[in-house]
Formats: C-alpha cells, structure tokens, sequence
C-alpha cells in the first residue's frame, strides 16, 4: 500500500512536469472556446520560385522545393490539378502550400504563419507519433507524457483525497455529483449513436 | 491561505473529475490515433422510403432528408457541406460525437441509404472533451456536457497556479520537482523555437 507522503510526491512530480503544457493547453482550449475573445488572423507571405518543367510526383516537387528553400514539416497534402501539382506543408502555426505548374515549371509558396494565440492553438491540435517530421513526433512523445501525468494527477488525486479524511464528506458529494452528471450525460450521448 | 487553496484544490478537482481524466485519455487517444484517421467504414446499413419533391434543389432535399430521418444528436448539413457520390446521388454526412450518419439520397428508387459509420469510446471521449458552450448549434446533451467541459476548463488552469502554489509553500527546495518543472518547460520551448 502507498503511504500518503508518496503518493503526494508523485501527485508533485506529474503536477510540475505537465504544468507548462497544461498552462498551453488549457490557454488555448480558452480561445478556441471564446474564439471572438483574441486575434488570430496569420501573417501571409506568397513568393515565386522557378523550377524545371515536366515533374508528376507531387511529394517529390514538395521535397524539392523544401529543399531548396530551408522549409521543414511534413508533407500533409498532395495533388494533381489542371495545371500541374500542390502540395501542403506544415508545422504547428505554419502552413505552406505549393503550387506547381507543370508546363512553366513556376512555383508559388504561400506561407501562413500564426500568431502566438494561432501557434497556441496549432499546438493543442498536434498529436501522433506517426509525423514524418521528427521534431512533430517528439512533440506527440511530449503529449502523451502530459496526458499520462494527467491521469496520474487524477489517480493519485482522488487516492490522497481519501486517505486525508477531513474533506471526505464533502468530498464525497463533489465527486459523486460530478460522476453521476458526466456518466449519465456519456451514457446518453453514446447510446444515440451511430 | 494555503489552507484554503489547498481546500478549493481538492474540491474542484474532485468537482472535474471525470473531465479532467476523460482530458488525459483524449491526449493517449490522440497519441494513437493521428488526426485524420477515422473509421470510414459501415456497420450498418438500412433503407428509408423518401420521395424526392419535383424540382426541388439540393438544399432543399437536405432539409427534407433531416426533417424525414429526425436522427438524434444531428445537425443539418451545412450547404458548403453538400456533396454527390459518382453515381451523382446527393450525399449527406450527419456527423456526431459517436461517428457518422451517411446518407444517400437515391432519388430514382425513392428511397434514402442510410450507413451509420461508428467511432471508437477513445474517439468518442477525444470529440468530446472539446465540446464548448459557444457551439450554439450542439444537441442539447452536448451543450449541456459542454458546460460542465468549460468549468473544468477553467479548473485546469487555475489547478497550475494552485498547484505551484502548494507545492512552493510546502516543499520548496525539493530538487526532483524542480528538475521536473525545467524539463518539461525546456522541451516545450525547445520544440516552440524549432516550430517557429
């Protein structure tokens, strides 16, 4: 059995460790849920770059073109148009998209760059330890650590809450009104399918 | 002081459980499944008598489909959203928490396909830990999750000011948090300059 004093040692360590992203994640759920509180329009840059004519492989162009300009992220888009390619690129808060024209061989690169609240938010949404893009994957590494200490924060939580015996009563109320709202409500939800 | 932070701690915690947990296994599932990656195949599939009125756009057969079908925890189909299947059959995806409604509107043998297209509980428990109160169009029991969602939106913020807070009143000096807290705020500035 887990003595008090440890479990409030682990309770600490999860807590500081998953302060600062959850200082992220909880900012940016802010502005995602009052969106009209904050600014979040992009700085958007378009520049024109030559290339030789002629390329069909659309992840090739892209790769060539993040080669020739420094441009890192992963490779989320590809496609054939009427004129030739495009692709997308990104990292969290930064979107390129490439076009291509076959013919000309002339590539435009529109960058979109977020603002820190954008960058806040991109951030939140970047998860996955499938990203070609190494810095993404450790990011996912980072995100799943965070929301593991969550729930070690959650199961550490509720234990010392109960061995410290003088807010188990109403303690005990709390949890049981939270419990019985959010399971009925999950249970409701999930049973009006598909 | 301390006292009483330390008592709002423990009662909001408790107050946001589930919220905050259903917020850690929504970060797993997320790890998991990578944006994008969505069940798209059928469980099922069933069909419902439905006449098309003569001349009537798209748009209108849309409102139609929702009215006839009244499926639970849906929304209609925004006009942007309107698509068509290569047989040229107006196609409408009725989207919720659970997965996916899609239908099919198949004029000539006056009837609707209806393939209900289900998500995982770890899907299910990813949609809806970001449900919000300003998602003026929810179902009612989202909206009503959603609530709850924000005040434990708020809890988790004020837990990271608290939380230090307890943690420097009563164990200062302790080095492993302290090494803790630098490391997690290194790698997230790490990564944030590496984005930029």
């Amino acid at each position: 059995m887990i003595q008090y004093p440890s479990l409030r040692t682990i309770h600490l360590l999860c807590g500081v460790f998953a302060a600062p992203a959850l200082l992220l994640y909880g900012i940016s759920a802010v502005q995602m849920a009052h969106n009209k509180w904050f600014t979040m329009k992009p700085s958007v840059t378009e520049i024109q770059l030559p290339m030789r004519p002629g390329l069909t492989d659309g992840r090739q162009m892209a790769q060539e073109v993040m080669g020739g300009r420094g441009i890192r992220g992963d490779i989320t888009s590809v496609r054939k148009t009427p004129a030739g390619l495009e692709a997308r690129v990104t990292v969290p808060g930064t979107v390129h998209e490439i076009r291509y024209e076959s013919v000309t061989g002339q590539v435009a690169v529109k960058t979109s760059v977020a603002g820190f609240m954008g960058m806040l938010n991109r951030l939140h949404h970047a998860a996955g330890l499938s990203h070609e893009y190494v810095p993404l994957r450790l990011w996912g590494v980072l995100a799943a650590l965070v929301s593991l200490a969550i729930l070690g924060l959650g199961a550490t939580g509720i234990w010392m809450w109960w061995l410290r015996k003088q807010e188990r009563r109403w303690g005990l109320i709390l949890l049981t009104a939270n419990l019985m709202y959010a399971l009925t409500l999950l249970v409701m939800m999930r049973a009006a399918g598909p | 002081m301390t006292w009483a932070i330390r008592k709002i701690h423990i009662y909001a915690g408790l107050l946001t459980f589930a919220q905050l947990m259903i917020y850690g296994i929504a970060g797993v599932v997320a790890a998991l499944y990578p944006g994008g990656e969505r069940p798209k195949v059928p469980q099922s599939v069933r069909y419902v008598p439905f006449t098309v009125p003569p001349s009537s756009t798209d748009k209108e057969v849309a409102a139609l489909a929702f009215t006839t079908l009244n499926l639970p925890m849906a929304r209609p189909v925004p006009d942007w959203y309107l698509r068509h299947t290569a047989d040229n059959h107006l196609l409408l995806d009725f989207y919720n928490v659970n997965g996916i409604r899609r239908v099919v509107v198949l004029e000539k043998e006056g009837r609707l396909r209806l393939e209900e297209i289900h998500n995982s509980l770890g899907l299910f428990l990813e949609d809806i830990h970001a449900a919000t109160p300003g998602d003026a169009g929810a179902p009612r029991l989202v909206h009503l999750w959603a609530c709850w969602n924000e005040f434990a939106m708020w809890t988790l913020l004020s837990f990271c000011v608290s939380g230090l807070w307890l943690w420097l009143a009563a164990r200062p000096s302790y080095a492993w948090a302290w090494a803790l807290l630098a490391g997690g705020s290194a790698c997230i500035a790490v990564l944030w300059s590496v984005f930029r």
